[in-house]
């Protein structure tokens, strides 16, 4: 039944790529033709992530860190203002090509913050090449993002081929002789777990795939246990990691369990609970945002009453970035390409060099990948991994 | 292969314990279709409905999933309380689909593929209201009973939540047997089952039997709700659809109309899956289970008992 | 009167099965509608029983008007039919099938006592007291079916053809039962047949229906003695 209704969807995808790749391109014209006669307002960047939905934890605070850094700059620009223009993908690849879309089609968005996740990122991210949106994606970490040639994909934070080596240092460190690894089959879980596997060789006593949605994880964890595992990694989100990690504590699983970023969020703690989630390792290609630099963190707190969480110094980083290009007049969707393509500037939140090269990624050298440890229902930052 | 043979215990307790609530959510299907020849697909939206109404309750007595866990007692009396409420809710609800979208389209005789569609439509406007209506969000279940094994024989252990689990599912099947067997009311929904109209000529009132089906599954769907919020550690407003889908493959593998099937056909199903999973992987989980059921009903066109809520007793 | 049906009509989709219809049965007799098939006997006793919806005319009951009444609720009026093709629950027990006629009834400490009296009158059911509907013969289940009407405790029984695929010795029996119903219990009766001869000779009064109109009424007697009747439905020369 669902099958049906994706087929349908991606049909309508189709049709609307197409029609919204032309009506791009006469923006495109347009554009041009008013960058240089007089200043473009009312512009909008796009903030592209699951909003709503199991795994809203990990996208949310960057989403309030864009509109923090877009009401900052309104206030300085108030003749000429810029808005964030949310679409709320649940996380579902099925659902982000109609959204990527309708964004495409609105001439006003110049940009996007996004697609947060990796296999969203692979439905959306061709419909914005083909009309030539830029999108810098704060947290979307499968590395084969960087190969399909997209010339509008730029990468904001490390990706698996930084963290995977990462998680099992982290792993190693602990000194666990037998780990299982489990994946969600995802664009993200399934390329980061390839990662750790290949990087811890063979300490991996065995493996095996969870389903998307999937509820009751029996099999799975009579497996873990009679492995005798102690340690796991498991590659995906929140959503099954949650209810995953209870089923295991439950059959009796005592060993540390680590994800990836996919689980860095506050849905993981207050789902799973805190007796269960206690002592559950979470790696991450982001320093803790309230450790971030310059006035980020009092400028959060004092808009949102709360602690900036998992990306928002990143999706703050990367919002200012556009509204820099925007700034120096930069009104059509090719110019600010153009800007990304020859940026070279620190974040001030993130202290990170955002320099792209050719396939849109950082350099690996500036990346870091943090651990966190769940700890009285919090992420309590642990220690940034170094690289092997 | 190893992994059957080493966890095959676990594997039997845990499949079992899956099975059971497979097998309460496909009564529901299976009833209803005796009756109606429908295949009501709401009645997942109606479990997933009972799923929150458990937690709900719970969360009414201050529990949430960072709570301590309750003493036995305590537990025991919380989930009784949380079966009630989930049954209540689910019947509830169930009833109201039938009365608001099923019973207009008898009235009207309307075509069969009206009726799945409006089936589809009542099942997405279930799952998707409570989407809106929780922003979509997933919700920890507070744990209940304790999580160390009650008693083992050899390698066999069975814990608290897999007995209560099994007994509870149990318990409802024999009382629903017993009432569809044995009472006046169990005998109506037969007889409308059997010949409509002369049941009709009987003076059964069928609108009221067709009621009473609905409600009868959905009390069961909220039983299986609370059992598998126990189970799952979590719940979210599209929990329905996979378990929905399992329950009705169960209820046609034991042969649908037949509510002793159902019940086979749900243990079956979840033994299946899990041996399936130890064997070629989790990922292979959904594929072996359905395999099963194909290949069975190759051979077995009608399932396991066939139709007999509708039929003669084979 | 107990039943008057008033000039109905009665319409399957777009054909017109009944053209006015005027029957009555007074309380205490055995009326029989014989007729040829499709003359629109089973047709007037679905219309009796509610079964299908008549489209003008009236029925009354017992001074009740039952035009617009659902089927089930006329059962609780006192009119309980044995439907033709016998209706027999096929996966109920012969038990459970005589428990369903009684399904109305608040007086349940009775019920027991009637089910004897069933039992009685037909002891064949008895040897099968514990046998699956479907499994039964055809004279069985049409004693069944009959029986079955009983367990009501109807003030009009409706019977659709209680001798259909019967063997003639169980025709014989069928007929003497139905007798004995209505002199020794003072059931009133209505009765479809199509085998004339028995229907005619045991009831008091007849119907003769062509086509969904009545052409003939009067007496059993009147009726088997009737000339044209002889001709067109008893097949004596």
């Amino acid at each position: 039944m669902r099958q049906i209704f994706v087929r349908a969807i991606g049909g309508v995808a189709l049709a609307a790529l197409v029609l919204g790749g032309a009506a791009a391109c006469k923006q495109d014209e347009g554009g041009t033709e008013g960058g240089s006669a007089s200043k473009v307002c009312d512009l909008k960047i796009g903030f592209f992530g699951a909003l709503s939905g199991g795994d809203a934890g990990l996208v949310t605070p960057g989403k309030q860190a864009a509109d923090l850094a877009v009401k900052q700059y309104n206030a300085e620009h108030a003749d000429c203002k810029v808005s964030i223009q949310a679409y709320d993908s649940q996380g579902k690849p099925e659902l982000a090509g109609g959204l990527a879309t309708s964004a495409v089609g609105d001439a006003k968005v110049v940009g996007i913050v996004g697609p947060a996740f990796s296999g969203e990122s692979e439905t959306a991210n061709p419909i914005f090449q083909q009309a030539g949106l830029p999108v810098i994606t704060q947290s979307a970490t499968r590395p084969s993002l960087a190969d399909n040639g997209w010339a509008i994909f730029h990468r904001g934070v490390g990706n698996d081929f930084s963290q995977g080596p990462a998680a099992a240092a982290y792993i190693k460190s602990i000194n666990a002789a037998k780990v299982f690894v489990v994946d969600d089959q995802s664009a993200y879980g399934a390329g980061l777990a390839d990662e750790v596997k290949k990087a811890l060789g063979a300490t991996v006593v065995a493996s095996d795939k969870a389903t998307d949605n999937q509820q009751d994880f029996s099999a799975i964890v009579t497996k873990v246990t009679s492995s005798g595992a102690t340690a796991l990694f498991y590659g995906g989100y929140t959503e099954e990691a949650s209810p995953f990690l209870k089923q295991l504590r439950a059959g009796g699983y005592k060993g540390t369990f680590v994800g990836g970023d996919g689980i860095y969020d506050a849905n993981m703690l207050s789902v799973t609970g805190n007796a269960d989630v206690e002592g559950a390792v979470a790696t991450c290609p982001c320093a803790p945002a309230t450790t971030a630099k310059g006035t980020f963190v009092q400028d959060f707190k004092a808009e949102f009453n709360a602690e900036p969480g998992v990306y928002a110094d990143v999706a703050y980083d990367l919002t200012k970035i556009y509204l820099e290009a925007i700034g120096e007049g930069k009104s059509s969707r090719a110019d600010i390409q153009a800007f990304l393509k020859s940026y070279n500037k620190a974040g001030s939140a993130t202290g990170v060099t955002y320099k792209w090269d050719d396939k849109g990624e950082l350099d690996p050298a500036q990346v870091r990948v943090w651990s966190y440890i769940a700890k009285n229902g919090a992420w309590a930052p642990d220690k940034e991994i170094p690289k092997a | 292969m190893n992994e059957l043979i080493n966890g095959f215990p676990v594997l039997t307790v845990t499949g079992l314990t899956q099975g059971a609530i497979y097998a309460l959510v496909a009564l529901g299907y299976t009833l209803v279709y005796g009756v109606l020849r429908l295949i009501n697909f709401a009645h997942s939206d109606v479990f997933m409905i009972g799923t929150f109404g458990a937690i709900w309750t719970w969360s009414a007595f201050g529990f949430d999933a960072n709570s301590p866990r309750p003493s036995v007692g305590g537990a025991l009396g919380l989930i009784a309380l949380a079966i009630v409420v989930a049954a209540i809710l689910c019947g509830i609800f169930a009833m109201l689909v039938e009365v608001t979208a099923y019973r207009p389209l008898r009235a009207r005789n309307a075509p069969p593929l009206a009726f799945l569609i409006t089936a589809i439509g009542a099942s997405f406007v279930l799952s998707e209201g409570m989407a809106a209506f929780t922003n979509r969000r997933q919700f920890g279940v507070p744990a209940m009973l304790p999580t160390d094994p009650l008693f083992s024989i050899g390698s066999w252990q069975v814990t608290p939540l897999q007995l209560t689990t099994i007994a509870v599912a149990i318990l409802m099947m024999v009382a629903l047997d017993w009432f569809v067997q044995r009472t006046k009311f169990g005998r109506g929904i037969r007889a409308v089952a059997q010949d409509a109209n002369t049941a009709a000529l009987m003076g059964v009132n069928k609108n009221r039997v067709i009621l009473l089906v609905f409600l009868i599954g959905g009390l069961m769907a909220g039983v299986a709700a609370v059992l598998s919020d126990m189970k799952a550690a979590s719940t979210r407003f599209n929990v329905g659809f996979l378990i929905g889908l399992k329950a009705f493959a169960a209820a046609v593998l034991g042969g649908i109309g037949n509510l002793r099937g159902a019940a086979l056909g749900g243990i079956l199903l979840g033994l299946a899956e899990n041996y399936g999973s130890a064997v070629f992987g989790t990922n292979f989980r959904d594929f072996i289970g359905f395999l099963v059921l194909i290949l069975l009903l190759m051979f077995r066109p009608t399932g396991l008992l066939g139709e007999s809520l509708g039929r003669a007793r084979a | 009167m107990l039943l008057e049906v008033d000039n109905i009509t009665l319409l399957y989709g777009r054909i017109q099965a009944l053209h006015g219809i005027t029957v009555h049965v007074n309380e205490g007799e055995i009326v029989a509608l014989i007729g040829a098939n499709g003359a629109g006997k089973t047709t007037t006793m679905r219309a009796v029983s509610g079964v299908r919806a008549i489209a003008s005319g009236r029925i009354r009951f017992n001074g009740v008007d039952i035009t617009r009444m659902r089927a089930d609720l006329r059962v609780i009026q006192g009119i309980c039919q044995s439907p033709e093709g016998r209706g027999v629950f096929p996966g109920m027990t012969v038990r459970e099938n005589l428990e369903m006629g009684a399904y109305t009834r608040k007086d349940t400490g009775n019920i027991a006592k009637d089910m004897d009296h069933v039992l009685d009158l037909f002891p064949r059911l008895r040897e099968r007291f514990k046998q699956a509907g479907g499994t039964l013969s055809g004279g069985e289940q049409q004693m069944l079916a009959v029986g079955r009407a009983l367990m009501s405790r109807p003030k009009l029984l409706l019977l659709d053809e209680p001798s259909m695929g019967l063997a003639p010795m169980l025709i014989q029996q069928i007929f003497e039962i139905i007798t004995e119903i209505n002199q020794r219990d003072g059931t009133t009766i209505l009765l479809v047949e199509q085998n004339a001869q028995q229907a005619l000779s045991r009831a008091h009064r007849a119907y003769v229906l062509e086509t969904g109109s009545i052409v003939k009424e009067g007496t059993g007697q009147e009726l088997l003695h009737d000339p044209a009747v002889k001709d067109a439905y008893l097949g004596v020369a």
